[in-house]
């Protein structure tokens, strides 16, 4: 062996400041690039065809509104093509939308310690200078950020291109397949979903069990919201019939969650004469049916009540559901780290 | 032991290490090997070696020994060992460290240690004075110890040579 | 200082104790060896130390009283699991790059002119290399860090003998240079004795023997003599381990005092370090408990610079 080059020694002074954060920085994208540009690519290319394809749709959108008369064949051609073809892409894709954020949480959250884990590389690293904790914390936290921030850009141009398709086939944006893909929910979503993948992969100790498990789990929370959702604090209540939420729905009418009938008092009222009113007016849908029937209700006493959202409360709702969300990503990033820590080998 | 005699640093590389050759000027004149058969150990063995050159003439007194660090890349041998070769060459006399330089050779295998010296030559000046006192001038002196000095020595080796016999006086 | 202190440490995966009741004080500025069967709780220890994992009972303290596991213990300390793991997909350099972000002091160009000398290809992804190549990746890592302890677990299990050498040759450069103080396990006996001067032997968990490779080989030896007076000494000397024929028995003992005089008739051959752990290690139930010295004082590296030089 030719002579060693000398070594300068470092400073070792006995109070030891941490390795400085910036370091994971580089970390974390060598360690990731991966999975960060397969993201980033992915879903580039995505939202590029949905811009693409969406500029059509506007477009496609915009010609069947100002077609003029509706019910002309022409126009109804129109409303055809639109409501077959196009419809079918947006379908399928505001499906593929509702398994977006389960797909990231899986391959992409629950290797990022799983990995580590599984391979043995953590006898490397959690034996280096800067601490496993402040490793895990320092890689999750940049991580998580990219990740939310790919997925609220892309879920405003899915929201953009989705838009005509609210009013065309009489869905809310309090619809449940919609609201979860719009504003802020969907990126939220996905960062919960992350925080699933990685808790559990670090649990685990293996990745295919770990993206198993997070796949199930978050079918199971979103299935779970859609019976939460109706009890978001922001429900208002109302006798005014107009509200009834049968029959053609509007893209600006309120989501209905219940109705119940009080008489006189405010007591509830009596089941045989409710079931006699309805069954005088078995098609309850038209406005004009409506207003017969409250006043056939307000002869006997009777009041119909509706509990319901309306459209003008979305942004609320989000921010609940955000909320929440973010409440439970980071007690998940904040049980990952506690596991990293009293992980044995 | 392979040898590298001073100040060539082209002459002497050793077979077969891939070393490069210490610079010209510096650098060891010897290069230590291990007998790891011979049940020595290790520290002896480099103790022994560096008596051996001694005896031989490839150190002499100011000579550097192998530096501790070169040693141990070459030989791949615990660092405390050469550090307690070199511990107990110091021990002896033979060597000492000088600080950040090395450790060099101080003496030769046949000094003797000063107080011997000190009663030696005090003899030696009272035989001289009573030498003088009987009438021998410097070159008689001289003669006669040179004489002396040849029987001597010719007579101990001879007695080595001829254990256990008896057969002239003892001196 | 002690590099490693263990106190009654104790560690049990489910029911299983994999080591009982350890206590060891492993000094600074040896290489000390981590010797014993597989199974005999060497990795275990280790990862203790470096608080890889946690102890069931007892404790550990590194570096003269820090934890294990805490950021000055992290940052002393450098660790080479068995067979060196680096991140495949990442090339050297990269690898060079990582471990200097997560630490503290790291010497760059010495890994970088290390890797030159090694002939290791810097674009090159560490999966492509080969077993010694990845070990003494590994070990460049380490030694960058300039760790005041350097961990070891079989380092040389997936090296040919070349690549030992080499390996070798650059951990002792290391202790000469720097001071680094090492704990390594490995079965290649016939190496330890050239390089290792504190050893540990480990028997099913526990500690068996501990203490300076000079003092240890000091103070046992081999008395050879009649086997029908073997019996004899079975009360009054320390026999590690005995072995006889028909007319002859060589029992290996551990003296009380560096002057034990001979019993008459027999002969007294000193013990090399291969001989006296084979034989430790086939005689379970025999101890040499730790801190063992005689009048010696142990060998510490000198305070004066004169022996080394820089």
């Amino acid at each position: 062996m030719t002579a060693l080059t000398v070594a300068a020694q470092p400073d070792r002074d006995a109070s030891l400041r941490p390795v400085p954060w910036r370091g994971m920085a580089w970390v974390t994208w060598r360690q990731h690039r991966v999975t960060l540009i397969s993201l980033l690519a992915v879903f580039g290319a995505l939202a590029v065809f949905l811009w693409l394809a969406g500029l059509k749709i506007h477009h496609n959108y915009a010609v069947l509104t100002a077609c003029h008369p509706f019910t002309s064949t022409a126009c109804q051609a129109l409303n055809n093509t639109f409501n077959h073809a196009d419809w079918t892409l947006a379908n399928i894709l505001g499906i593929l939308m509702q398994l977006v954020p389960a797909l990231i949480g899986a391959f992409a959250g629950a290797p990022v310690l799983a990995r580590e884990l599984e391979t043995g590389t953590f006898r490397y690293v959690w034996t280096q200078g800067f601490g496993r904790a402040r490793f895990a914390i320092a890689k999750l936290v940049l991580l998580a950020v990219a990740v939310t921030a790919v997925a609220w850009a892309f879920s405003q141009v899915f929201s953009w291109f989705f838009r005509p398709f609210l009013a065309q086939e009489d869905l809310s944006v309090l619809s449940g397949t919609v609201f979860d893909t719009r504003g802020i929910a969907f990126a939220a979503w996905t960062l919960t979903a992350f925080a699933i993948g990685v808790f559990l992969g670090t649990l685990f100790r293996r990745i295919v069990p770990a993206i198993a498990v997070t796949l199930g789990g978050y079918l199971g929370l979103s299935l779970a919201t859609w019976w939460l959702r109706a009890h978001y604090p922001v429900a208002l209540v109302t006798s005014n019939p107009s509200i009834s939420g049968n029959g053609p729905i509007n893209v600006n009418d309120p989501w209905v969650l219940n109705t119940w009938f009080t008489g006189p008092g405010g007591k509830p009222a009596n089941p045989a004469v409710v079931n006699q009113v309805l069954a005088l007016f078995p098609t309850h849908g038209a406005p004009l049916v409506k207003e017969t029937m409250a006043q056939a209700f307000a002869q006997r006493g009777i009041t119909q009540w509706w509990r319901y959202i309306p459209v003008s409360r979305f942004w609320p709702m989000q921010f609940i559901e955000a909320g929440w969300l973010l409440v439970l990503s980071a007690l998940l990033i904040a049980g990952t780290v506690w596991l990293v820590r009293r992980r044995a080998a | 032991m392979t040898i590298d005699k001073g100040n060539s640093p082209a002459g002497g590389a050793v077979p077969g290490a891939g070393e490069a050759a210490p610079p010209a000027g510096t650098g060891s004149p010897i290069e230590f090997r291990l007998d790891p058969a011979s049940g020595v150990p290790t520290y002896l063995q480099l103790v022994q070696q560096v008596e051996h050159a001694l005896r031989l003439g490839y150190l002499k007194p100011g000579d550097q020994l192998p530096k501790v660090r070169d040693v141990v890349t070459s030989l791949t041998i615990n660092p405390n060992t050469v550090l307690k070769a070199y511990r107990e060459l110091e021990h002896k006399g033979l060597a000492g460290g000088r600080p950040g330089q090395g450790t060099f050779i101080e003496a030769t295998l046949s000094q003797i240690a000063l107080p011997e010296l000190t009663t030696l030559r005090r003899t030696l000046l009272t035989w001289l004075a009573s030498a003088d006192a009987a009438g021998l001038d410097e070159d008689g002196i001289v003669a006669l110890v040179t004489s002396a000095l040849r029987d001597f020595f010719d007579r101990r080796d001879g007695s080595a040579d001829r254990r256990g016999t008896d057969t002239e006086g003892v001196a | 200082m002690n590099v490693m202190e263990t106190q009654d440490l104790g560690k049990r995966y489910r029911r299983d104790w994999v080591l009982r009741e350890c206590n060891l004080q492993v000094p600074a500025g040896h290489l000390s060896a981590l010797v014993g069967p597989n199974g005999a709780g060497k990795t275990t220890l280790m990862q203790l130390a470096v608080g890889l994992t946690l102890p069931t009972s007892g404790g550990v303290t590194v570096l003269g009283g820090q934890p294990a596991g805490s950021p000055a213990a992290l940052n002393g300390i450098a660790f080479v699991a068995q067979d060196a793991p680096v991140y495949k997909n990442l090339s050297a350099t990269d690898m060079i790059h990582l471990t200097r972000n997560l630490n503290r002091g790291f010497d760059h160009r010495y890994a970088t002119s290390r890797l030159g000398e090694l002939g290791i290809a810097p674009g090159k992804k560490s999966g492509k290399l080969s077993g010694g190549q990845r070990a003494q990746l590994a070990l460049t890592l380490a030694l960058a860090r300039r760790p005041q302890l350097l961990i070891l677990d079989e380092p040389l299990a997936m090296l040919d003998p070349l690549a030992r050498q080499d390996f070798m040759a650059t951990v002792m450069t290391a202790m000469a240079d720097d001071g680094v103080s090492v704990l390594l396990s490995s079965h290649a006996l016939a190496e330890l004795e050239r390089v290792a001067d504190y050893l540990v032997l480990m028997s099913g968990g526990r500690l068996q023997v501990a203490g300076e490779v000079d003092d240890l080989l000091a103070c046992h030896r081999v008395l050879t003599g009649p086997a029908a007076e073997a019996d004899r000494f079975a009360g009054p000397l320390r026999i590690v381990q005995t072995r006889r024929a028909g007319a002859q028995a060589h029992l290996l003992v551990k003296m009380s005092g560096p002057d034990d005089p001979v019993p008459p008739g027999w002969e007294a051959h000193p013990v090399s370090l291969e001989e006296l752990v084979l034989a430790y290690l086939r005689s379970p139930g025999t101890e040499t408990p730790p801190g063992l010295s005689l009048a010696r004082p142990p060998l510490t590296r000198p305070a004066e610079p004169s022996a080394v030089t820089r």
